[in-house]
């Protein structure tokens, strides 16, 4: 029998649009004003209201990990919501098997004029913990947080990161059974971000279930076994890391040049000779076939890029590889092949084209990608592949 | 609604050290960086006396009498019965929607804000009735067997207050102008609570409106069994321009007792109910 610690069952979440009446003064004329014009049928979806949540369900067994990701306003943020008691769905039910812990804003509980010691038996309490817990923790939170001897100080002299970290280590001792984490990785320096990582890759490891919202996708990789990608409010794919993560590439979620409005150039396909969405071991060769059309006679520089995540890896066009742009003539029809080896480290990589006529002007761009994932050589580490071998006779 | 009542009771009580922080941060708030330290919670009580004693001067002038001790002991008492509600309901009017940051954002039972409110209202009370008890015997009062009946009436009061609290807190939150209804009211409210005066100088017809305000039996309550040594199992009228007035009437005592306990109730099953709604209207 597996053991499920989040069970969540057909959930929907209204929210309405605008300006709503919160004060007295306007409520009472507005009232009388509906009761001389008759009820309104309850129920529908009104005008002015928006689902933020359609119809989402899933599940995550205890002592994993589930990533949450998708764009801005995909729902994201009103699911962690929902799970943390903090909003109701409109419909839909959910359950949590164990005591939760969220690390959600984690200095939301701090306040400016106290100092760190008392905001840290402040905030523990308002997540949760008991007084005696606290005070049993107390000196590793600060130990975690490096705070040190500005304990005693009110926190409205910190700096925002002293503040980021104390708030995140009160957090971290919370122990909780599952574990909500909504981007908060991203707090204090680049030595603190690596004793989050180290600190939830523990926690995963002693059983605790979390459910991890980043539009990091690196960290996602790393520290989850699935994932779910929202879009919209509707669950638009969910189950297996790689594939997830690789549909969120594929609709979008970074930066994009804008598209000129009335485009000539459109491309009719861009694939790899293995396919759409390839997973291939490190240094694989791969050739993509981009097929586009002309409506009118154009000098072009179509362009070829991969990405990972807000990462640019490489990106180049025909023109800056051969000197010269290319012409199509009015109804042309061309093919253009691009080749490459996968000298990358493990990882998902968008790979894209895009097309860009001599003015500037974009006519197309990264509408139709591929998804490369890279596998792992489990006898390499590092940040990039450069194929290392042994030659052979390397014993003289 | 009594399974949101014991819900709600056994959510706070699981959060109760959320709750002395909270009531913590208030009372450190308060006194840090405050000029007054501790003045600061016999300020209320010390004012409402003088602008009592200025009413009650023109008054005994008026009419021919004049002002004793007495008179300062049964406003002071009430001063700072009134101090506590008016100093709780406006800092806990505004506890929910001061403290959006947390609704929004973490979830525990938000009862604990307006009653960390009342709590920390409460400690600024405290001072002023250990206060209180200093002077008294010096405005003439001795001890008592009917100050038996001051522990009650203070458990009234908190009830009461904390039933307001519940029900204003939950209001402001939907619709931000209660917070200035409420400050009005209060402002005002010392005139139909008869703090600077007693119900029986408005003549039988009036003591008893006046009596229909909760607040009524319990302050005049704490007045009557601390200054006048008067048991309040028992009715007391007095001669006003020849006339037989009330006094104190036994039932005031039910009356704001059933209001105290049954605000609570009201007040405790409705702040349950749209507490879930809290994040998403705040």
């Amino acid at each position: 029998m597996t053991d499920i610690a989040v069970e969540i069952d057909s959930l929907w979440k209204k929210f309405r649009r605008g300006e709503r009446q919160d004060s007295l003064r306007d409520l009472i004329p507005a009232a009388v004003r509906r009761t001389l014009s008759g009820p309104r049928p309850s129920g529908e979806l009104r005008e002015d209201d928006f689902w933020a949540l359609r119809d989402v369900s899933f599940a995550v067994e205890r002592g994993t990990a589930l990533g949450v990701i998708g764009h801005n306003g995909a729902g994201k943020s009103t699911l962690l919501k929902i799970l943390t008691r903090l909003l109701q769905p409109t419909s839909g039910s959910y359950v949590t098997r164990g005591r939760i812990g969220a690390l959600i804003e984690v200095t939301a509980g701090f306040h400016q004029d106290l100092t760190g010691r008392e905001n840290v038996f402040l905030n523990g309490a308002i997540l949760g913990m008991r007084k005696a817990d606290i005070a049993k923790r107390f000196d590793a939170i600060v130990e975690f947080s490096g705070i040190g001897e500005f304990i005693d100080t009110p926190v409205k002299r910190y700096s925002s990161g002293m503040n980021a970290r104390l708030g995140f280590s009160i957090a971290a001792h919370l122990e909780p059974e599952i574990l909500i984490v909504d981007e908060v990785l991203s707090v204090g320096d680049y030595t603190f971000q690596g004793k989050c990582i180290r600190w939830m890759q523990n926690v995963l490891k002693n059983g605790t279930t979390v459910i991890f919202v980043s539009h990091n996708m690196d960290a996602v990789l790393a520290l989850c076994n699935s994932a779910i990608l929202l879009n919209h409010g509707r669950v638009a794919a969910q189950g297996e890391l790689a594939t997830v993560v690789a549909e969120y590439y594929k609709t979008g979620g970074h930066w994009a040049p804008k598209v000129m409005d009335n485009p000539t150039v459109t491309t009719i396909s861009f694939s790899s000779n293995l396919g759409h969405d390839v997973v291939v071991p490190p240094g694989e060769q791969l050739t993509f076939a981009h097929t586009f059309t002309a409506a009118e006679t154009i000098d072009l520089t179509p362009g070829f890029f991969i990405r990972r995540g807000d990462r640019m890896v490489t990106d180049t066009s025909y023109a800056r590889m051969l000197g010269h742009p290319l012409r199509l003539r009015a109804g042309e029809t061309t093919t253009l092949r691009w080749s490459l080896s996968m000298n990358l480290p493990a990882g998902i990589y968008e790979v894209g084209c895009h097309i860009e006529d001599i003015k500037g002007g974009y006519h197309d761009y990264s509408n139709k990608a591929c998804v490369v994932t890279v596998g792992d050589d489990p006898r390499v580490k590092g940040d990039s592949y450069v194929g290392l071998k042994l030659e052979e006779g390397c014993i003289d | 609604m009594l399974a949101a009542i014991k819900e709600s009771s056994i959510e706070v009580w699981d959060h109760r050290d959320l709750l002395e922080q909270l009531t913590l941060r208030d009372i450190k708030l308060r006194y840090k960086q405050a000029a007054m330290g501790f003045m600061w919670a016999v300020f209320m009580p010390c004012l409402i006396v003088l602008s009592g004693l200025i009413i009650r001067y023109a008054m005994a002038r008026l009419s021919g009498t004049t002002l004793v001790r007495a008179d300062i002991a049964n406003i002071a008492v009430k001063g700072v019965g009134w101090a506590f509600f008016v100093g709780a309901l406006g800092f806990a009017t505004a506890s929910l929607v001061g403290n959006s940051n947390l609704v929004t954002k973490i979830y525990f039972p938000r009862e604990v804000l307006p009653l960390s409110s009342v709590a920390a209202q409460s400690f600024d009370t405290a001072i002023g009735l250990v206060t209180l008890v200093v002077i008294l015997p010096f405005l003439g009062v001795v001890g008592h067997v009917s100050m038996l009946w001051v522990p009650l009436l203070l458990v009234l009061l908190v009830l009461f207050t904390t039933a307001a609290s519940l029900f204003l807190s939950c209001a402001n939150l939907f619709f931000r102008d209660v917070k200035y209804i409420v400050q009005i009211v209060l402002m005002f409210g010392i005139f139909f609570t008869p703090i600077f005066f007693e119900p029986s100088m408005l003549g039988t017809r009036g003591a008893h409106l006046a009596m229909l305000n909760p607040l009524t039996g319990i302050l005049e309550g704490m007045r009557l069994s601390i200054v006048n040594g008067h048991n309040l199992m028992y009715p007391l009228t007095t001669l006003v321009h020849g006339v037989e007035t009330p006094v104190w009437e036994p039932w005031e005592l039910v009356y704001s007792a059933v209001c105290a306990v049954g605000g609570m109730i009201g007040a405790t099953a409705m702040f349950r109910k749209l507490q879930p709604l809290f994040a998403e209207f705040i």
